[in-house]
């Protein structure tokens, strides 16, 4: 992992580099209202002589937009940060300039790749995201939080839908209708997300879709669909959800997007840029002006970028379908051994069990506390956490070693057996990918880790000391045993909350993937995902794991 | 050994061919690091002379790393090498006699060039290429990045590989190879061949008196860890041998 740790420094050297960081912010808001918010702030050099007065890293960011060279003064400025952190002391200008240039830096930088190249091609160009509201890449950390472009009132908004090319027609798709979800699953599972091989793309299930499309106040225009005007073919797909989303200190309402789809044969009609200004439209005549999102594209600009981890249930499998590989000085025999997974629960004599219905208000509450100390979170009503950890849970009786029909979510307390307080949950969906190109198996059934919280971590001194990373263990290791039992073959996770506590002990291995998060309409500084950011520890800056 | 090589006419074509070549962009990194290390093997030397780069430089050690394995592999056979830097300029599209523009620096030495060939793959967005674009989560395995390698060359090494040609070549210059020689990691060639279903390996090893009936460090004998690899057809030979 040595290496990729030595990528994450390298760019967070850059970052680091390209403005002073800044927690000022604008005090809590209670008003939900948009209306109320603040306006971001830059710093003064930049905004009163924008032009004149730049860091050194700025320029050299900016020289290598254009050019094919690495500049001098990005190499000086990461070997200047090398040789100070001790990583590498042996580093000279070649090694660093070597690094850089495999890490495909001028790429990340222009926005055609993510880190080491990895990554897809961007949404319609950088000219598109020129035109957005959101930070441009290279821009200094504002002094303090706020919107890049004021809420308008409902009369200045454009209320007609944008033009599409000829023979395409604005739609929506009604998830409660099981046909038009079909049409949907249809058009995810042959053009949705694959890996950078093309040997794996996501297959969401028609049940994960209803559950994750119709949260608590979902509005049907937010389901933004584009169709062949003469056969009404389904072919392209965005959706906007309504979240009450906490940046640092500020709370406001906005839009998680996500699922945004084009059907493969129609990648060159430029449609991903005219669904997202729609979605945009159709999210502002809802009073709603922020969004959350993330991708696997660097777009301007990441507010975090974290890594994917994944830990093998069902080894032999895995190698087979080329998801892992058995490493050159083990056997496979050996590598089964490693990650035997326990058929013991270590929580179950602490009160583990599946959740019900009576325990959602203690898991609300607790769910707001633990999250509390992560700087981008989701804020849930009761309601709404009905929705994340319960809605889902399938038809028919289940425990925890069998599934039941139709089962995305799957979510465990710890009820502490004397005072009957929920002390701890935890929580993973599920999310299949199709195997492409390979005879003997068709899907690789993947378990992503989503929300979890121990009252362990208001303990004092319980982060410092190794109490809540043990307890974590414990709790997210109960996990892995349920989904073993659940046969699924592979247990996912990002870099985010305190996901980086426990990957080591409890066998995670670091991924090819990284996933970029973004907010549009919202300045604040970067907050930390895969890499600490100014002393904020890695993944704490980060409280929202996608579905 | 430094390389005796002189460079065929037809070797420079192909060189001046993949520097430039539009599909080069496309094949896999290990391709291009095969690219890099026949190359290096003709031009140079036959193993890098250098140190192998530090962990910072992961792309100077991973051509580091391929140079030298080419220079294991084929040890003096300077015409295979040039075989089969041959033949993939002929599968990535190269024709015998075209030749564009001059001599000019290999494909993976100059890191701009290659920057360009990938970023000509991102410019264009139109491509409908796989993958799927935009908002949602990522697919995501595991990253083979940063791992322990095995120490080239050893008997062991062409085990794991499956390569039956050079394990042949090794018994017959290493007269005091013992075929049971355990690793550093307690496997016998026989359990890496076993494992990772080597069929011809396991053949030969058997033919040349390999023992069966050692336990790696896990106890498990080369049977058992065919059939925990479900590689059936290892699982009947070594059953029909005991």
């Amino acid at each position: 992992m040595s290496t990729n740790n030595g990528k994450a420094r390298a760019i967070e050297v850059i970052e680091e580099d390209s403005g002073h960081q800044s927690s000022a912010s604008e005090g809590s808001d209670d008003e939900l209202n948009s209306s109320t918010l603040p306006e971001a702030s830059m710093p003064s050099t930049s905004s009163k002589k924008k032009k004149k007065k730049r860091s050194r890293a700025l320029k050299a960011l900016d020289a290598m937009k254009g050019g094919k060279e690495l500049p001098q003064d990005l190499v000086d400025v990461v070997l200047g940060k090398v040789k100070e952190t001790g990583q590498a002391p042996q580093a000279d200008e070649a090694t660093v300039r070597a690094a850089l240039e495999a890490m495909k830096i001028r790429d990340v930088i222009q926005g055609k790749a993510g880190l080491g190249g990895v990554g897809k091609k961007d949404t319609g160009g950088h000219k598109f995201w020129g035109t957005q509201p959101v930070p441009q890449l290279g821009e200094e950390a504002p002094s303090s939080d706020g919107y890049i472009e004021p809420s308008r009132p409902s009369s200045e908004l454009r209320q007609e839908p944008y033009p599409l090319p000829k023979d395409f027609v604005w739609s929506t798709v009604d998830v409660t209708n099981d046909e038009e979800l079909r049409e949907l699953w249809e058009l995810l599972s042959a053009n949705y997300v694959e890996d950078d091989d093309e040997a794996f793309r996501f297959q969401y299930s028609m049940e994960f879709l209803r559950w994750a499309l119709i949260p608590p106040g979902y509005y049907k225009e937010w389901h933004v669909a584009v169709r062949v005007a003469s056969n009404k073919k389904l072919v392209a797909f965005i959706a906007g959800l309504p979240i009450t989303l906490r940046v640092r200190d500020n709370v406001f309402k906005a839009s998680e997007v996500n699922f945004l789809c084009v059907h493969k044969k129609l990648r060159s009609k430029r449609l991903a840029p005219v669904l997202i200004k729609e979605v945009t439209r159709q999210c502002n005549l809802k009073g709603v002006f922020q969004a959350l999102y993330t991708s696997g594209t660097v777009l301007p600009t990441p507010v975090s970028v974290c890594k994917y981890f994944h830990r093998c249930l069902n080894v032999p499998k895995l190698v087979a379908v080329q998801f892992t590989h058995v490493p050159a000085n083990q056997t496979l025999a050996r590598m089964k051994l490693l990650n035997k997974v326990p058929e013991k629960l270590k929580l179950e004599k602490d009160g583990l069990r599946e959740m019900e219905e009576k325990d959602l208000p203690e898991v609300t509450a607790l769910y707001a506390a633990y999250m509390s100390r992560f700087g981008m979170v989701i804020q849930l009503t009761e309601e709404e956490a009905r929705h994340q950890f319960f809605s889902g849970r399938g038809e028919g009786p289940g425990s925890w070693k069998k599934p039941r029909e139709k089962q995305v979510i799957w979510t465990y307390v710890v009820e502490n057996p004397q005072t009957h307080k929920i002390t701890d949950f935890v929580s993973f969906y599920s999310l299949p990918s199709t195997i492409m190109n390979e005879p003997k198996h068709n899907v690789l059934y993947a378990a992503y880790l989503y929300y979890y919280a121990t009252d362990v971590a208001f303990q004092h001194g319980a982060d410092d000391d190794g109490r809540l990373k043990r307890r974590l263990e414990d709790l997210v290791g109960d996990a892995l045993v349920i989904a073993n039992e659940a046969k699924f073959d592979v247990f996912n996770c990002l870099t985010l909350m305190d996901n980086p506590s426990f990957l080591t002990s409890l066998r995670f291995g670091g991924g090819s993937g990284l996933l970029n998060f973004y907010l549009y309409n919202w300045r604040t500084a970067q907050l930390a995902g895969m890499t600490p950011v100014d002393g904020m520890p890695a993944g704490r800056g980060i409280g929202v794991p996608m579905i | 050994m430094p390389s005796t090589y002189v460079p065929s006419s037809r070797f420079q074509d192909a060189a001046a061919y993949l520097s430039g070549a539009p599909s080069l962009s496309k094949v896999s990194n290990s391709t291009k690091l095969e690219i890099y290390g026949l190359f290096k093997y003709l031009t140079v030397s036959h193993t890098p002379n250098s140190s192998r780069p530090g962990l910072l430089d992961f792309a100077g050690r991973a051509k580091w790393d391929a140079w030298k394995s080419v220079g294991e592999g084929y040890r003096d056979r300077v015409f295979e090498v040039e075989e089969r830097y041959l033949q993939i300029a002929i599968e990535l599209g190269w024709k015998e006699g075209e030749r564009k523009e001059e001599f000019q620096t290999p494909p993976g030495t100059s890191s701009s060039q290659d920057e360009s060939d990938d970023g000509d793959i991102w410019d264009k967005e139109d491509e409908p290429k796989g993958g799927g674009i935009g908002f949602g989560v990522t697919v995501s395995k595991i990253s083979q990045e940063g791992e322990e390698t095995r120490p080239d060359g050893s008997f062991h090494t062409y085990a794991v590989a499956g390569d039956t040609e050079g394990l042949k070549a090794y018994l017959e210059s290493h007269a005091e190879a013992q075929v049971d020689t355990k690793d550093e990691y307690g496997y016998t060639a026989l359990h890496m061949a076993s494992d990772r279903g080597h069929i011809e390996i396991v053949k030969l090893l058997l033919d040349r008196g390999a023992n069966s009936s050692i336990k790696d460090t896990d106890g498990f004998t080369a049977l058992e860890l065919a059939q925990v690899a479900e590689h059936d057809e290892v699982v009947q030979i070594l059953d029909s041998r005991l």
